[in-house]
């Protein structure tokens, strides 16, 4: 499935929010967390993942990485997890919405 | 949501400035994370069973086109700006180093406008914005009073007078005891803090130290000045209350400016004794250099003092003018005499009206219990003012001025505005082509407007630093333009940040409004069109017409500036010619003072006549005379003049100018007596009171009769006489060149009471060289303690007070010739461009048998009909105009015909000069090498 527009935002946050992750770990844990369900063009998370941190919702450091190699860790900053529960709580009003009105029947009208 | 936009907003600000501070570390890191994650993501594929080879070209197709990303990043930071921003710059800056003559024809005519600007702004500044160097300025208010035009019940007042809007007169004058009454009542009912008094005494105290005399200006203050404005000096201490007794030792603080002339800035000057007028007084403080005192934000009187010191230093028999208790010196308890001002802060929370209303009450009071008041007068009315500015006479005497030349500037500024959009108008069309061509490439319109408003920017960007520049050397070209010698002009030009701000906010104006013109055309490329009309067709586009207005636009505004420039001059030619009365030649003027201390009435008379007496015997002099004013220095004295064998006459024909002068006067000045006879030896101090008057006043009360013989009297007052008239002279100028002689007398200084103060006027026998160090001498003989002030010829003096016309013709002059020299490189650049696009037009007329001087006379045509549009456009804004300027013309009307006439020439020539090189161009062309010509 592709990812609809406007959501790797709020997907990159949620990633992070479990854990500070370099850039290919968030795209591992989104894929992993989606059972592999996602298709992401991979190098649009660079762009993404400045926007974040631009705004002030996630901080980056750098690290190690599992193999021990220099990587930039990502993770999320106290603005970042409140902007992460606007966006979900907002994100799941929206399903729940728009679900609704597909269910919608002739009766119930 | 509102707290998480503001953290944002921060945190992107902070994000932007570490990305842009720190780019190669930003560059870097975005390679190293991007090339790990492709190693990262082939080592996963590789362990998933493809090849080495494989695997990484797996990685890098799924992470797609890395220079992509990587842009996408920078745009994320912000970045994205800043590169397209230097990469403007970049690309405009070598456009303009690549037209070296574009850049300096368009850099400098915006140095010259700017510059101009600046420099007006710079006085504007002073003169019409700035406020007192003391605390909170603000809150200050002056109190003025408005009097009816007749029946006012205050006769005796010193300072200066202006009409009240709405008929009327007004002043800030008070007196002294009406201070100290409203200071009273202020203080049990407070609508203000403290009520502060002060008076500018003008350039008229002798200073004296170490036996050497000179002048100074001084103002006296109350004891409560400093403290209530918050002024603390640099040095030793203020004036404090307890100064401002009669009981206590005469000191004074010293002007920053004083402290640095007079004593090269030494700490020792505390606890010094000067003289002023001849009396001791010990300097105690030196004032903070911003400070100008409470009048003014001009320039700072050299020296300040308390009231309590008037009586001594600056003593006031029957209160300076007429009446009054002759026995005492002071003012401080004259309630009939206003000279001095009232300032104050107002209170917290109260308001002006409250103010007002308070203060007339205790004013009204105290006016009804100590004048005299009948059933005709009509009260006083009080009025509160800003007194941020002090009494911001400055402000009186040149605000028309500077709107004038404000708007002057203004119209230079346009016209290089106009030059330029037609330069870079004609530049961008040369230029289609390079931006069909961007835009083919996927420019955005948005991208390519801004890359040639960045061209305008950069380019009115280095105009305003060099006009930045200009003002800056320039600044005190109008102060100087209006000084005199002997006198400096009272106008502050401090360079601020306000200056700065104002020529940065003038530039970036500049540079948009020229920059508009071929920003517009850029938006209207058509890819298709720009790249298909490469060559030049036979047939013009209506793009030219843009610069054709632009042009006539450009004469019209220049019409407006050379006419001004002609009305001005030719004011000042007239004022220069102007029939005098009298003969100024060889003639040196100055002034000397009889400190009433040293010569107290009489005596100071005597003393006068004993100088006069001394300096006509000096070498080289052929005769000397004194006079009360000196002649043509806008000032003058006047009084009633009541025929003693005719009725009272009634208002202003009652009144005649009047000036006490020295025996010799009517033959020093060669002013010719027409009836009767002139002063003689028999006319002495002792013998009866006589007087000559002039043509103009004899006829106004005298008709026809012989006025030699008659009487009349200058009042009724007991200081008032009568006076025998024993000669009619011509007329002659008194106070004012542009006003035709006024109705005057002249008695003799010797037959008056007191005279502290008198001009002499000494004519130079032909040929006799520098006289002034004989005269000084003579004068230091009878006493070594009275200074020679304002030493000046008649000659100079005139000239002083036509400085503000001489300014303006200069100015003028200049800004005309300026726009003449913009006029002509825009008709030249519109020509010579239009030529250059019709080669293949004109060729093809000269191929079909058009003579040369055919093709002269067409381009000659287009340019004259330009012109003749603009001359009409701009002959209707300056007759418009012209009646703004007509209180400042003199001689002339603003719609005189001759110097629109000749404007109109004079650009009619330019303009017709300017195309004849490209016309001379267009003549020669080649019809085969122009059909061939792309």
């Amino acid at each position: 499935m592709e990812l609809m527009q406007g959501t790797l935002d709020m997907l990159i946050l949620k990633a992070v929010s479990l854990g500070p992750l370099h850039g290919y770990g968030v795209l591992l844990r989104i894929q992993q967390i989606s059972g592999e369900q996602l298709e992401i063009q991979q190098g649009s998370l660079y762009p993404a993942l400045a926007r974040l941190e631009h705004q002030g919702w996630i901080a980056s450091e750098w690290g190690e990485s599992e193999n021990k190699r220099r990587a930039k860790f990502y993770s999320l900053t106290a603005t970042g997890r409140k902007q992460l529960q606007v966006e979900a709580t907002k994100w799941t009003r929206m399903a729940e919405l728009v679900a609704g009105i597909l269910k919608t029947t002739r009766e119930e009208l | 949501m509102e707290i998480w936009a503001k953290g944002s907003f921060w945190s992107r600000v902070r994000s932007f400035g570490r990305a842009a501070m720190g780019r190669t570390r930003v560059e870097e890191g975005m390679a190293e994370e991007m090339r790990f994650h492709m190693e990262e993501r082939a080592a996963d594929l590789e362990r998933g069973g493809l090849s080495a080879a494989e695997a990484r070209r797996r990685a890098r197709v799924e992470f797609g086109w890395v220079e992509g990303h990587k842009d996408g990043v920078r745009q994320a930071l912000g970045l994205r700006w800043l590169d397209e921003l230097k990469a403007d710059l970049r690309y405009a800056a070598r456009m303009l180093r690549r037209s070296k003559g574009f850049t300096a024809v368009a850099v400098g005519s915006l140095a010259l406008g700017i510059g101009a600007n600046t420099m007006i702004f710079t006085v504007t500044k002073g003169v019409l914005l700035d406020r007192l160097a003391v605390e909170r300025p603000r809150e200050l208010r002056l109190f003025s009073i408005r009097m009816a035009e007749e029946g006012s019940p205050i006769h005796r007042f010193s300072g200066s007078f202006g009409p009240a809007p709405g008929g009327g007169t007004q002043t800030s004058s008070f007196s002294y005891p009406a201070y100290e009454l409203l200071r009273e009542q202020n203080r049990s009912h407070p609508v203000m803090e403290d009520l502060i008094a002060f008076r500018e005494m003008g350039n008229r105290l002798t200073l004296t130290m170490d036996g050497h005399a000179g002048v100074a200006s001084a103002e006296l203050v109350s004891g409560n000045l400093y403290q209530q404005l918050g002024v603390t000096p640099q040095l030793g201490r203020a004036i404090r209350p307890s100064d401002d007794t009669p009981a206590a030792g005469l000191v004074a603080v010293i002007s920053d400016g004083l402290w640095s002339r007079m004593f090269g800035r030494s700490t020792n000057v505390l606890g010094k004794t000067i003289g002023l007028n001849l009396i001791p007084v010990t300097i105690v403080g030196v004032n903070p250099p911003g400070f100008t005192g409470a009048g003014s934000v001009q320039s700072s009187p050299d020296v300040f003092l308390a009231f309590g010191a008037q009586p001594q230093v600056f003593p006031m028999r029957g209160s300076g003018l007429t009446g009054g208790p002759a026995e005492s010196n002071s003012a401080l308890g004259d309630k009939g005499f206003w000279w001095m001002q009232i300032v104050g802060r107002a209170r917290a929370g109260v308001s002006d009206e409250q103010i007002r209303a308070a203060m007339a009450v205790w004013l009204d009071q105290d006016i009804r219990a100590t004048l005299k008041i009948d059933k005709d007068t009509q009260m006083p009315k009080l009025v509160v003012r800003d007194g941020s500015r002090g009494m911001a006479r400055a402000g009186e005497n040149y605000a028309k001025p500077i709107y004038v030349l404000t708007g002057m500037t203004a119209f230079v500024l346009l016209l290089a505005c106009a030059n330029l959009a037609n330069l870079l108008l004609a530049r961008s069309a040369a230029r289609q082509r390079e931006m069909s061509v961007r835009l083919a490439l996927g420019a955005s319109r948005g991208r390519v407007l801004r890359q040639v408003m960045t061209e305008s920017l950069l380019l009115s960007s280095l105009g305003g630093l060099a006009g930045l520049a200009l003002g800056y050397f320039g600044r005190n070209l109008i102060p100087h333009l209006l000084s005199s010698s002997w006198q400096p002009t009272e106008l502050n030009t401090a360079f601020d940040w306000r200056i700065f701000l104002f020529t940065a906010g003038v530039s970036v104006l500049t540079g948009v409004i020229f920059g508009l013109a071929p920003t517009w055309q850029a938006t209207r490329a058509e890819v298709n069109a720009g790249l298909k009309s490469a060559s030049a067709g036979a047939t013009r586009r209506r793009s030219g017409l843009g610069g054709k207005a632009i042009v006539v636009f450009q004469i019209a505004l220049s019409m407006v500036l050379v006419v001004g420039a002609g009305l001005f001059t030719r004011t000042l030619v007239n004022l220069n010619s102007a029939e005098l009365g009298f003969d100024p030649n060889r003639m040196m003027l100055f002034a000397i003072q009889a400190p009433a201390s040293r010569y107290a009435a009489p005596l100071d008379v005597r003393l006068h006549e004993r100088l006069e007496e001394r300096i006509a015997r000096v070498p080289g002099v052929e005769s000397v005379t004194l006079t009360e004013e000196p002649l043509l220095a806008n000032s003058m004295s006047n009084t009633d003049f009541f025929p003693t064998d005719q009725p009272k006459p009634q208002g202003k024909a009652a009144y005649s100018d009047v000036n006490g002068v020295g025996r010799t006067f009517f033959t020093t000045y060669r002013i010719p007596i027409r009836e009767g006879r002139g002063f003689t030896s028999t006319d002495t101090a002792t013998s009866p009171r006589v007087a000559v008057i002039n043509e103009t006043l004899a006829r106004r009360f005298y008709g026809d009769r012989n006025p030699v013989g008659r009487s009349f009297s200058n009042g009724t007052g007991p200081d008032d006489h009568t006076y025998q008239i024993v000669g009619v002279a011509a007329d002659a100028k008194y106070d004012q060149l542009r006003d035709a002689p006024p109705a005057t007398f002249y008695p003799m200084y010797a037959q008056q009471n007191e005279e502290q103060e008198m001009t002499y006027a000494v004519k130079v026998r032909a040929g006799a060289g520098d006289v002034m160090p004989g005269v000084r001498a003579a004068v230091a003989e009878i006493d070594k303690d009275l200074p020679l002030r304002d030493v000046r010829t008649q000659k100079e003096q005139i000239e002083a007070t036509i400085v503000e016309e001489r300014l303006f013709a200069t100015l003028t002059a200049m800004f005309g010739v300026l726009a003449l020299t913009l006029a002509c490189i825009g008709i030249y650049g519109l020509m010579a461009y239009s030529v250059a696009r019709r080669t293949n037009e004109i060729g093809v007329r000269m191929a079909l048998g058009a003579r040369s001087e055919q093709v002269l006379r067409m381009v000659l045509g287009e340019s004259s009909w330009l012109a003749v549009a603009g001359l009409g456009l701009g002959l209707a804004g300056a007759v418009g105009l012209g009646r703004l300027v007509r209180s400042m013309l003199y001689g002339l009307e603003p719609h005189d015909w001759r110097t629109l006439a000749g404007s109109a020439t004079v650009l009619l020539a330019v303009a017709v000069g300017a195309a004849l090189g490209p016309a001379r161009r267009a003549s020669r062309i080649d019809p085969i090498q122009a059909l061939r010509h792309e």
